[in-house]
């Protein structure tokens, strides 16, 4: 087991290796001069212009450039923001880390009892009436994409029925739409997998064998049936929730939350390299860590698994 | 993006072929969903002779008109009317759902073919490459390439091509792989076949399905990535109308004008519903796995 | 006194202090997005303009009616030689650090804007003409010869040659202990400014706090300070106001439609039409069919200036005939009015040759995304009036603007908001052939003559005359094609006083109140 921790660790060194790279090449390729922003109206300054760029190293050849950038984030140091002179990368990334992981966990915690839920009752039910409205949910879920209901929802809400607020984030009612918006899509993705898993399990053995010892229907749904559909259900919130953080950004944009997404994007129209290269490395550090927790989870729980993993 | 099974259904002869189409008929998702793409391909394709205006045509003195008999579902911010940009933005969206499918099908498929049967460094190499691109968020993917290649709807079918295709392929390495197995394909090694015939010939024909039952699904998911572009700006570029971008412009006067946002909130999820119910209905149609009762 | 006045006096007084002490707030406004910097020396875009504003003052003010008047100045007057001015600088000022503001200040505000490698932002392009200047620039001298200090509150700044609008331009002047004090940061921490509002803290993304400065040599203000909250949409914005989370927001154009049909707004409504200047730059350079005056006409009069403004700006707007505003010195009410006369425009276009389009090659017109409606409409527009094929390019903000300056655009619209109340600020930085913000690259050497007579000319009246004959010169070669200029509006709570906007750009909000 600690074996299969490091070597999946030390698997986890080029995939960053990587993204580092691709992330590189992909800021440097981005058309439009960072230093043209910097200089803003103020570009016609050729020799000012000239200056910035040796003090920012962005005179260097790009190999270099690389290196120097390689090194310093081996020390944390993702050094200094473009579009906010004088300030390093990790202040303008601090106010938004606060934000984003609150917002997808929040609609994580919404989705995933939602879905489990919804996704029982009608395997449970299946192809009577509880089944098809789940269903319809389920389809609706996932194919509305989240702006299109973000629309509708705002809409009726918080224009025509002024019940809550149209942006911001802060409190408890601004953060009811935005984590409404973000945990259906999860929670219809959850549902369908846990109808699938729950119509499989129902078909056990062991469920039969508890019908036949004469236990309640309830209790053999709920406590034998749900509750090993838990665990399946539980490795696929990995993959989730790092989709999740990645959909955020079009809720934030939308309400004008202050998080990663929304800074991401900005950043990236606003030629701020370190602070767009920041970010991706650390939506794909994140990803990466989720997947490997996942898995290490599903070894944890699932003797089967381990045993398999213990043959030559 | 597990897969719970991998159905296999050799060429099927023509009565049971038959038998899977009245069972189709009988599933009340599939049929919805294939309605609805039909009415959707039928308006891409005839846009030019059903919209009763120019999508392009500005008259800045009727801007966001309410629907009325000359504008039926309003007019938008220049004045354009709304209905042409919906019935055009079909066309885009549809353009951009079937080149990324034929892009992603093509590539992650052949690569897929090879990395499943020849194995070995082949198998290495793809997969790496797989997995490095499932390694980032996807939209941030997308939206990074989009920014660096200029927005077109070129550009969108390029970034999204790049994002799709190895979910494609790791789909058709694991069908090819269970299908080396088997012992028709046994059988045709030893009778010195080439690799490529095998390939093209015998394997092919058999994975076609779940594939299907991919791209059906999959096409929901692009349409909905290219709204998702041109709702942040990276997409399709004016004059063109894109239901994203649409939406975009209609959010900003969605508390005085709700007919643009509204309206193409409705086609967009309409679309990616029809699709998605074809594609269930497909799945569930060739999963054996759920045909118990 | 007697009992009942002394009564009398001492409720009032406890009113006063009660009503005094229930009033202190903070004022709430938003912008549409973060400063790049809060750094007089560097700021280069209106949002930090903005927020500097209320932290800085220069020479003058600009009264939000377009009149310059004395701010840290109490006085000046021209130099024996004609070219300069001896600035008495008012007494008794000190920088929000406690320093007292003195001439060495001036002197130093002027090197930091001029030295290399500084980023010297919009206030730079003042110094041009001051002795000692270019040296400066190069790196060949350390000190801005042309700016003596005869004592702590007498200076003397000369010129190269004269440049008799001098004292009204915007500086912002910075406290010259503060490097030493904070070192080089220091920006992120403190600000070096003398004005009524003092900074507090910038949460990115957020907001940008401001306290009030109770030691304001102009008063304390009556409220506890200034808060900026950044809302990149307008739509937001305006749903903030009404939850009542903002006092005053300024609108951006595509929310007036809901501001100006709403009747429940009327009485809060400010509207004040914008000293900028907007023209569609057509560069000859680039395009051969623009090197042809009746081509340049002839899309001129394909605009419906009208419909822009009632269908785009929702009626808050006003039509320019040159390339002078009301409201700013030198304007000429008496310009020819533009037409829109599509016939004409046609047939304008066939007499150059280029009859129904044909002959034109295509080309693109580029702008930034928050003027995307408006090159749509005129790719759309000019290509039904006059067959032209013109395809809309939204072309990211940092870019464009570097390659306008580049002279590297070829067909675009833009504008100019003035930096100062005089339509030099127009003519001279927009159209005269040396000016490195002629972004159309338009040339006429008679223009020329008659900026250059303007620029040394010190009696008003004459200069306005000479202004009309250069913008006369201007039109008649049909150097451009002047566009709807828009209305700032804006919303204010109804007990909120004294805070306006002006046509500038920037709100004062130095005597707010907050009832």
């Amino acid at each position: 087991m600690a074996m299969f921790l490091v070597r999946r660790l030390l698997g986890l060194v080029p995939v960053l290796g990587v993204a580092i790279v691709l992330t590189f090449a992909a800021t440097q390729a981005l058309p439009g001069d960072p230093i043209a922003v910097m200089l803003s109206d103020h570009s016609a300054d050729l020799e000012l212009a000239a200056r910035l760029r040796a003090e920012y190293g962005l005179d260097q050849p790009i190999w270099r450039q690389f290196l120097t950038y390689v090194l310093h984030i081996a020390q944390g140091d993702f050094g200094l923001s473009f579009r906010y002179v004088h300030t390093p990368v990790i202040d303008v990334l601090w106010d938004a880390l606060k934000v984003s992981p609150i917002l997808a966990l929040a609609a994580l915690a919404v989705a995933f009892p939602l879905g489990a839920f919804a996704g029982s009752c009608a395997a449970i039910n299946r192809n009577r009436w509880p089944d098809t409205l789940v269903i319809l949910f389920l389809v609706a879920g996932i194919s509305i994409p989240n702006f299109a209901l973000a629309t509708f929802l705002v809409y009726v809400l918080s224009i025509k029925l002024g019940v809550l607020p149209v942006a911001g984030w802060g409190s408890i009612d601004r953060a009811i739409l935005p984590v409404l918006i973000l945990a259906i899509p999860s929670a219809a993705y959850l549902a369908r997998l846990s109808r699938t898993f729950m119509l499989e399990v129902l078909q056990q053995d062991y469920v039969r064998t508890a019908r036949a010892k004469g236990m309640r229907e309830r209790t053999v749904i709920w406590r034998h049936a749900f509750a090993n559909t838990l665990v399946p259900l539980l490795t696929q919130t990995g993959v989730i929730f790092g989709g999740l953080l990645s959909t955020t950004f079009v809720v934030e944009t939308i309400f004008n939350i202050p998080g990663l997404g929304r800074l991401a994007i900005q950043s990236i129209f606003a030629r701020d390299y370190p602070v767009a290269m920041a970010i991706i490395l650390l939506f794909t550090a994140f990803y990466a860590l989720i997947n490997l927790a996942v898995d290490l989870l599903c070894l944890a729980i699932d003797p089967r698994l381990r045993a398999e993993r213990a043959r030559p | 993006m597990t897969e719970l099974a991998v159905p296999t259904m050799a060429l099927a002869p023509p009565s049971e072929r038959g038998l899977f189409w009245r069972r189709f008929a009988r599933e009340p998702r599939a049929c919805a969903g294939t309605v609805i793409v039909l009415i959707l391909i039928a308006i891409a394709v005839l846009a030019p002779l059903l919209a009763p205006y120019a999508y392009d045509d500005t008259d800045l003195l009727s801007a966001w008109a309410p629907p009325s008999p000359e504008h039926w579902v309003g007019t938008d911010k220049l004045g354009r009317d709304i209905l042409s940009r919906l019935l055009f933005g079909a066309r885009t969206s549809l353009v951009v759902s079937v080149s990324v499918l034929a892009i992603t099908f093509t590539v992650g498929v052949t690569l897929g073919m090879l990395a499943g049967y020849l194995g070995g460094i082949v198998d290495s190499i793809v997969s790496r490459l797989v997995d490095i691109i499932f390694a980032f968020p996807d939209i941030v993917f997308a939206i990074l390439l989009t920014a660096v290649l200029g927005p077109s709807m070129l550009t969108v079918i390029v970034a999204l091509s790049m994002v799709w295709w190895p979910g494609v392929a790791r789909l058709t390495r694991a069908l090819v792989q269970v299908q080396r197995n088997e012992t028709f394909v046994e059988a045709a090694i030893v009778c010195g076949t080439p690799t490529a015939r095998i390939l093209l010939h015998h394997i092919l024909p058999n994975i076609v399905p779940p594939l299907i039952v991919r791209a059906s699904i999959g096409i929901g998911f692009i349409i909905m990535s290219e709204a998702t572009l041109s709702l942040l700006g990276l997409g399709v570029q004016e004059p063109q109308p894109s239901w994203g971008s649409m939406i975009r412009d209609g959010l900003e006067a969605l508390r005085t004008d709700p007919y643009l946002a509204l309206s193409g909130s409705a086609m967009l999820a309409v679309t990616i519903i029809g699709f998605n119910l074809l594609g269930d209905g497909l799945r569930d149609l060739l999963d054996p796995k759920l045909q118990v009762r | 006194m007697s009992l009942r006045s002394s009564k009398a006096l001492g409720l009032a007084l406890l009113a006063l202090i009660g009503w005094s002490h229930a009033d202190a707030k903070t004022l709430r406004v938003n912008i549409n997005a973060d400063p790049s910097q809060i750094d007089p020396i560097t700021y280069s875009e209106l949002n930090s303009y903005q927020v500097l504003q209320q932290i800085y003052e220069g020479f003058t003010a600009i009264t939000p009616e377009g009149r310059a008047v004395p701010a840290l100045a109490a006085s000046w007057e021209p130099l024996a030689s004609g070219n300069g001015f001896r600035f008495k600088l008012r007494e008794a000022v000190k920088f929000h650090s406690g320093r007292p503001f003195t001439t060495k200040d001036v002197k130093y505000t002027f090197e930091q804007l001029l030295r290399p490698g500084g980023q010297g932002g919009l206030s730079a392009q003042f110094l041009g003409n001051v002795v000692g200047a270019a040296d400066l620039k190069a790196g060949k001298a350390t000190e801005l010869a042309g700016v003596k200090i005869v004592d702590d509150h007498t200076v003397e700044v000369s010129f190269t040659k004269p440049d008799v609008l001098f004292p009204i331009y915007q500086f912002f002047f910075m406290d010259s202990g503060i490097v030493a004090e904070l070192g080089a940061d220091w920006m992120t921490k403190a600000d070096a400014g003398t004005g009524p509002y003092t900074f507090k803290q910038w949460k990115r993304g957020v907001e940008v706090d401001l306290a009030a400065n109770p030691n304001y040599w102009g008063g304390a203000p009556k409220i506890d300070g200034v808060q900026f909250l950044i809302i990149p949409t307008g739509d937001t914005a305006l749903s903030q106001y009404d939850a009542g989370e903002l006092d005053l927001v300024n609108l951006p154009e595509n929310t007036f439609r809901r501001a100006l049909a709403n009747p429940a707004y009327q009485s809060q409504l400010i509207q004040v039409p914008k000293a900028q200047v907007r023209y569609m730059g057509m560069n000859q350079n680039l395009y051969a069919p623009f090197k042809d005056k009746r081509v340049r006409e002839a899309i001129s009069l394909s605009l419906d200036r009208d419909a822009m403004i009632k269908g785009l700006y929702s009626g808050a707007g006003f039509r320019l005939n040159g390339q002078t505003v009301p409201g700013i010195p030198g304007y000429n009410q008496d310009m020819p009015a533009l037409k829109y006369d599509p016939d004409r425009a046609k047939a304008l276009i066939a007499e150059a040759g280029y009859a129904g389009g044909k002959g034109m090659p295509p080309i693109e017109i580029q702008c930034t995304d928050p003027f995307k409606d408006e090159i749509t409409y005129y790719a759309n527009q000019l290509g039904k009036v006059l067959g032209m094929q013109v395809t809309p390019k939204v072309v990211e903000r940092a870019t464009f603007i570097k390659a306008m300056n580049a002279g590297e655009v070829a067909f675009f619209p833009w504008g100019w908001t003035a930096d100062y109340p005089d339509a030099m600020t127009y003519l001279g930085e927009m159209w005269y052939s040396k000016s490195p913000f002629n972004r159309a690259r338009w040339s006429n050497p008679a223009y020329d003559k008659v900026i250059e007579q303007a620029q040394t000319e010190p009696d008003d009246q004459k200069r306005y005359g000479l202004y009309h004959q250069a913008e006369k010169i201007l039109m008649d070669d049909w150097a451009t094609a002047p566009l709807p200029a828009t209305t700032n509006i804006a919303l204010r709570k109804p007990n909120v006083k004294n805070a306006t906007v002006t046509p500038f750009g920037f709100s004062v909000f130095r005597d707010a109140l907050i009832q």
